[in-house]
């Protein structure tokens, strides 16, 4: 039987819009419960609304769970309620060990006193007794890389080394359940290696962690499973993969714009139209999804309004999360259409895609000879490449085409 | 599961136990807590003195010059003196010494909750202690002021015998009383911040309604008042025990002490009810 760390069952939460009003109800509950009667948590009064509804979700022990979705979903409300710092108005939440949490790091640390005397009231706060304290207290110190700075008051702190401090108090509490609210972004690339190094450790030691973040690359690296949350709802439950790809998906529905992932819009001054772009396989039927190994071409109809000279023409790749993953320009691989008018057709074949599972989209842009402006513009031919190779997903770009050979000593 | 802690949160959490079971996990709790208590005192004081040329003296300065004034007013007749061998420095910073463990306790207090909001609402820790701490900050300046009427004893050359030691026991229901006022307000300050805008004024005006600096009139309002005030035998019972060698109020004492800890219990049950609640809307 999987044990479990925390269960959570139909938990939900409501908020107030208006501050007066939340000072109203305030009162009104806590003089209901002081005389013993139910504040009648499930109803909604005016001006309120579910922050969390109903969100029921069982988390293995030693699982590494993720939590996404848009601002404003949830997500820190469902933590807070996880971590007992507020109560519950329907359902419940069960957890079961000690609970660190990283909702903001350096809370409770005080401008005026050292790292050292903060380090000490920080960790009383977080739960740790004085002998615990003492015997981390060099590694604390250590781990956050705050040597000649212990003695000195944390308001002369760097962002950076507040972050530190507080993350390296908060892993050395060894919690049971590590709770940790979108922090890693703060800090250098090198501490926040370390950070996701101390997290993979505190994994393999078998913490159950729950991770609020809006790198889902990171949540796709570390995370055992995910939940996406969108209004206070449960979007998405289940596999990381699956989870991002729902959230991704939701989330390219919401914009405005669903072409745009992450390449400013240029001017297009509409001479040419590029009016059909024709993704295929190697056997020429029309196909959206791919394995890295694949081989792909790309077939890009046009119509030119009026006589265009040797157009350059772009070729991308964005990942969709917006990262550009390639860019090429035709005149560069000697390639050129001459001199266009009227309805046209050109092809690009991709040997390998060499690309990691996930959802990426083609662009192409027609410049004029000298680069100066476009002509056209289009982005919104998507491809999904599925995984089914080796290949993992964290911190890396692409697929390269490797061979592994054992050589003769 | 596993023989780890299970802990569950439901809504209304507060109601889900009995009241018995309710008082023992409280007493658990703060005696559980003692370290944290520490640590948290030690955060206020360090951060209250740190960023000063005399630091902690400033514990000593600030009952010097009020006494100073007390001194300087008596002189011109303000307050009325019985007469007695007892000079009105004495008197005076005897009562003050107590009183001001009530008066900064409750203003301290009061605040401890609202001051840490950001605190409260990112950790889940023991808010009792975040209180208590705030009250026993007072201490501090408390011990100041025995220290300063033990040299003006000695200045003075009064004896007051070991009576004089007995100020330690006698602090301790003035302390419940400010830590029971100090569980109610800071929860109240906490969705309303009204409270803390009163609450000076309110401790400054309570000052002049309890017989501190000056002696219980025979007669008139404050008499009245005096009578069923738990302040005013918290504080003037010890003081002419010490001071007089008077017992005559001891009933009032034993009352007021009674009052002080009922006072307390039910406010500390009434934080513990509540404490979550404040947390979600400060």
């Amino acid at each position: 039987m999987t044990e479990y760390a925390i269960v959570a069952d139909e938990l939900s939460k409501k908020y107030c819009r208006s501050l007066k009003r939340s000072m109203l109800y305030g009162m009104v509950d806590i003089s209901r419960n002081i005389l013993g009667i139910s504040s009648g948590p499930d109803i909604l009064r005016k001006d309120e609304f579910w922050a969390l509804d109903r969100v029921s979700l069982k988390i293995a022990e030693g699982e590494t769970y993720g939590l996404i979705g848009p601002n404003g979903s949830g997500k820190t409300t469902f933590l807070k309620l996880i971590n007992g710092i507020f109560w519950p108005d329907k359902g419940s939440a069960t957890v079961y060990g000690r609970i660190g949490s990283l909702i903001q790091v350096g809370a409770g640390f005080h401008p005026m006193l050292t790292g050292g005397e903060n380090i000490f009231v920080n960790g009383a706060i977080l739960g740790m007794s004085r002998g615990e304290i003492k015997s981390k207290f060099k590694d604390i110190i250590d781990f956050a890389e705050l040597d000649d700075f212990i003695d000195t008051p944390v308001k002369y702190y760097s962002s950076g080394m507040f972050v530190r401090l507080g993350f390296s108090i908060a892993v050395h509490a060894k919690p049971d359940i590590l709770l940790v609210d979108e922090i890693l972004s703060v800090g250098d690339i090198n501490f926040q290696r370390k950070c996701m190094r101390k997290i993979a450790e505190l994994k393999e030691q078998g913490v159950t962690i729950v991770l609020i973040s809006h790198n889902l690359y990171m949540v796709e690296g570390l995370c055992d499973r995910a939940m996406c949350l969108v209004n206070g709802n449960t979007f998405a439950e289940g596999e990381t993969v699956d989870v991002i790809k729902q959230y991704r998906d939701h989330m390219n529905r919401q914009r405005e714009d669903p072409a745009y992932t992450g390449v400013d819009p240029i001017n297009t001054s509409g001479d040419v139209m590029i009016t059909d772009v024709t993704i295929t396989d190697e056997n020429g039927d029309i196909k959206n999804t791919f394995y890295a190994a694949d081989k792909a071409r790309i077939t890009v109809k046009y119509n030119a309004v009026k006589t265009i000279t040797d157009p350059n023409i772009s070729i991308g790749i964005v990942r969709s999360d917006g990262l550009r993953c390639f860019v090429e320009k035709s005149r560069t691989h000697g390639f050129s259409l001459g001199t266009l008018n009227g309805e046209g057709s050109f092809n690009v074949t991709i040997n390998k895609l060499q690309l990691l599972p996930g959802k990426y989209m083609f662009y192409f842009i027609f410049w004029d000879s000298s680069n100066s402006f476009a002509f056209a513009r289009r982005q919104e031919d998507a491809i999904t490449i599925n995984a089914g190779g080796p290949g993992n997903p964290y911190e890396s770009v692409f697929h390269p085409d490797i061979e592994w050979r054992k050589e003769n000593a | 599961m596993s023989g780890k802690n299970r802990t569950i949160y439901y809504p209304d959490n507060c109601l889900k136990k009995g009241f018995f079971s309710t008082y023992r996990n409280i007493v658990d709790e703060i005696i559980g807590n003692r370290w944290l208590i520490f640590q948290l005192l030690k955060r206020e004081l360090l951060s209250l003195y740190k960023q000063s040329f005399i630091g902690i003296l400033w514990a000593f300065v600030l009952p010097l010059i009020s006494v100073g004034t007390f001194f300087f007013l008596n002189q011109s007749g303000v307050f009325v003196q019985k007469a007695s061998n007892i000079p009105y420095s004495v008197f005076a910073v005897f009562g003050v010494a107590l009183w001001q463990v009530f008066s900064s306790g409750v203003i301290a207090g009061s605040a401890s909750l609202v001051k840490a909001g950001p605190m409260i609402v990112k950790i889940n820790f023991s808010k009792k202690s975040l209180v208590i701490a705030s009250v026993l900050q007072s201490l501090i300046a408390f011990f100041a002021q025995v220290i300063f009427l033990i040299i003006l004893f000695l200045a003075i050359g009064y004896d007051p015998g070991p009576d004089i030691l007995l100020i330690i026991v006698f602090v301790i229901p003035v302390l419940f009383l400010a830590l029971g006022l100090s569980f109610i307000l800071s929860m109240v300050n906490g969705i309303m911040r009204d409270i803390g805008n009163v609450i000076p004024v309110f401790v400054t005006f309570l000052m002049f309604l309890t017989p501190v600096l000056y002696y219980k009139p025979d007669g008139g309002i404050l008499k009245v008042i005096s009578q069923v005030n738990p302040l005013y035998y918290l504080i003037s019972f010890p003081r002419d025990m010490v001071l007089f060698g008077v017992y005559s109020e001891w009933k009032g004492y034993v009352f007021s002490v009674l009052f002080s800890i009922i006072f307390l219990s039910i406010s500390v049950m009434v934080f513990h009810v509540t404490e979550s609640r404040v947390a979600e809307r400060i």
